[in-house]
């Protein structure tokens, strides 16, 4: 028989992992000090909350450019697929391969799968509790490296800097889209995973 | 006072909340929930000895990671070379603040205050002089333990020689070397920082000035 240390009273403290009793809201942790809850905080709707500006974000982040590449004083403006679309023309297929997944994929099954945990926290389902962790586990490790695209054009920008015959400039898509993977891994952290086990707990014992 | 704490071998995960009693684990074995399989603890081989030699070796790497160039292009007769600084200043100078304090903070901000901190961390823990004030300094590190991405810009950096290639002459310069060996240090840190020892070290130690 497994317990809950919630159910006992017991929370482990967030940042050093020592149980306390948990007797009064806004008690901190022995060892550490940090504030101490049976369960994050608002978990739920700030989840959610991070989660749709993440959504909102993703659009302008895709339709705006992300860089512009001046040829002879020509402006050229590259989207995020659009720069892919170049990448597999030119032949640089593994390139074009991480730059989507780094950049569309990644962040979309972020969004998509931070709704669908979120959705399992409120209706039971029958996927195993473990599966689920272990899919909000990869989620909260990829967080970082949707951040690749931006760095990259970073890069580009300052060091393709050859006056008239070729620039990069960094264009207004890329700040939509470095908010967008901010926006996510503020979703990602300020979800308890804890709530999915909690749902299972309830339904065997109803 | 101690009468009112749960048993101090008693651990709950993370990550499903189930309590279990913590086994003895020796040096470089883990303990894992029995629940949902995330890990609980691991204990580490020589952890503070190791991590304040790399966070040492960190912190001399750094200065030369982000001043010296990371790369040089030449086309057409022009040369132009850009170290991690200088691309935050160009961005700043391209009025694209957002991004350039996206890469500020995750490039060079929290990789150095982690750096710092876990060499602070280690060199006092190293010398038994522990004040309250390591708490707050472990705490920082652990809140910022998501934040570093210096392993993102790297393979950025490799993703941007592959795109360029086709058009200019590239050369690598000493700032990419160094910043390999930077992410090596901070990756190595994560590996050989052995956060429970830390914190029942600090625990005991604080306990006993307190009396």
């Amino acid at each position: 028989m497994l317990y809950r240390a919630s159910k006992l009273g017991l929370s482990s403290c967030p940042c050093c992992q020592k149980l306390n009793y948990l007797a009064q809201p806004n008690a901190r942790c022995a060892r550490c000090h940090t504030q101490l809850s049976f369960r994050k905080s608002h978990s739920q709707q700030l989840t959610l909350a991070w989660t749709i500006a993440a959504l909102l974000m993703f659009i302008p982040a895709n339709i705006y450019p992300i860089m512009l590449i001046y040829k002879m004083g020509v402006p050229e403006a590259n989207t995020i697929l659009t720069g892919i679309v170049t990448l597999v023309k030119n032949g640089l297929y593994p390139i074009a391969a991480v730059i989507f997944l780094a950049s569309f994929i990644i962040p979309f099954i972020k969004i998509i799968g931070l709704f669908f945990l979120l959705y399992n926290t409120r209706r039971y389902s029958n996927i195993s509790r473990t599966k689920q962790s272990q899919f909000y586990r990869m989620i909260e490790w990829l967080g970082p490296w949707s951040m690749l695209d931006v760095f990259v054009v970073t890069i580009m920008a300052a060091l393709v800097n050859l006056g008239f015959f070729s620039s990069i400039e960094a264009a207004a898509g890329l700040s939509y889209f470095a908010l967008m993977v901010i926006f996510t891994m503020l979703a990602a952290h300020s979800f308890d995973v804890r709530l999915l086990w909690d749902i299972e707990r309830r339904n065997i014992h109803v | 006072m101690n009468s009112c704490y749960p048993p101090h071998n008693w651990v709950a995960c993370l990550k499903c909340d189930t309590l279990s009693v913590l086994p003895p684990i020796s040096p470089g074995e883990s303990a894992i929930c029995p629940c949902c399989g995330a890990t609980l603890f691991s204990r580490k081989k020589q952890s503070i000895e190791r991590t304040l030699a790399i966070s040492t070796a960190g912190l001399l790497i750094y200065i030369p990671a982000i001043t010296l160039p990371l790369l040089s292009i030449r086309a057409l007769g022009v040369y132009n070379e850009v170290s991690l600084l200088q691309s935050i200043l160009l961005l700043i100078e391209d009025e694209f603040y957002l991004v350039a304090f996206c890469v500020f903070i995750f490039t060079l901000a929290v990789p150095l205050v982690r750096l710092f901190s876990t060499f602070y961390l280690s060199l006092q823990l190293k010398r038994q002089q522990i004040t309250p004030s390591l708490l707050t300094f472990f705490r920082s590190y652990h809140q910022l333990d998501h934040w570093g991405m210096t392993q993102v810009f790297f393979l950025g950096v490799i993703i941007s020689i592959y795109k360029l290639l086709t058009m200019a002459t590239l050369t690598i310069g000493s700032g990419l070397i160094s910043l390999f060996l930077l992410l090596l240090c901070s990756t190595l840190i994560t590996s050989t920082l052995d956060h429970h020892y830390v914190w029942e070290k600090m625990e005991q130690a604080l306990a006993i000035s307190r009396e």
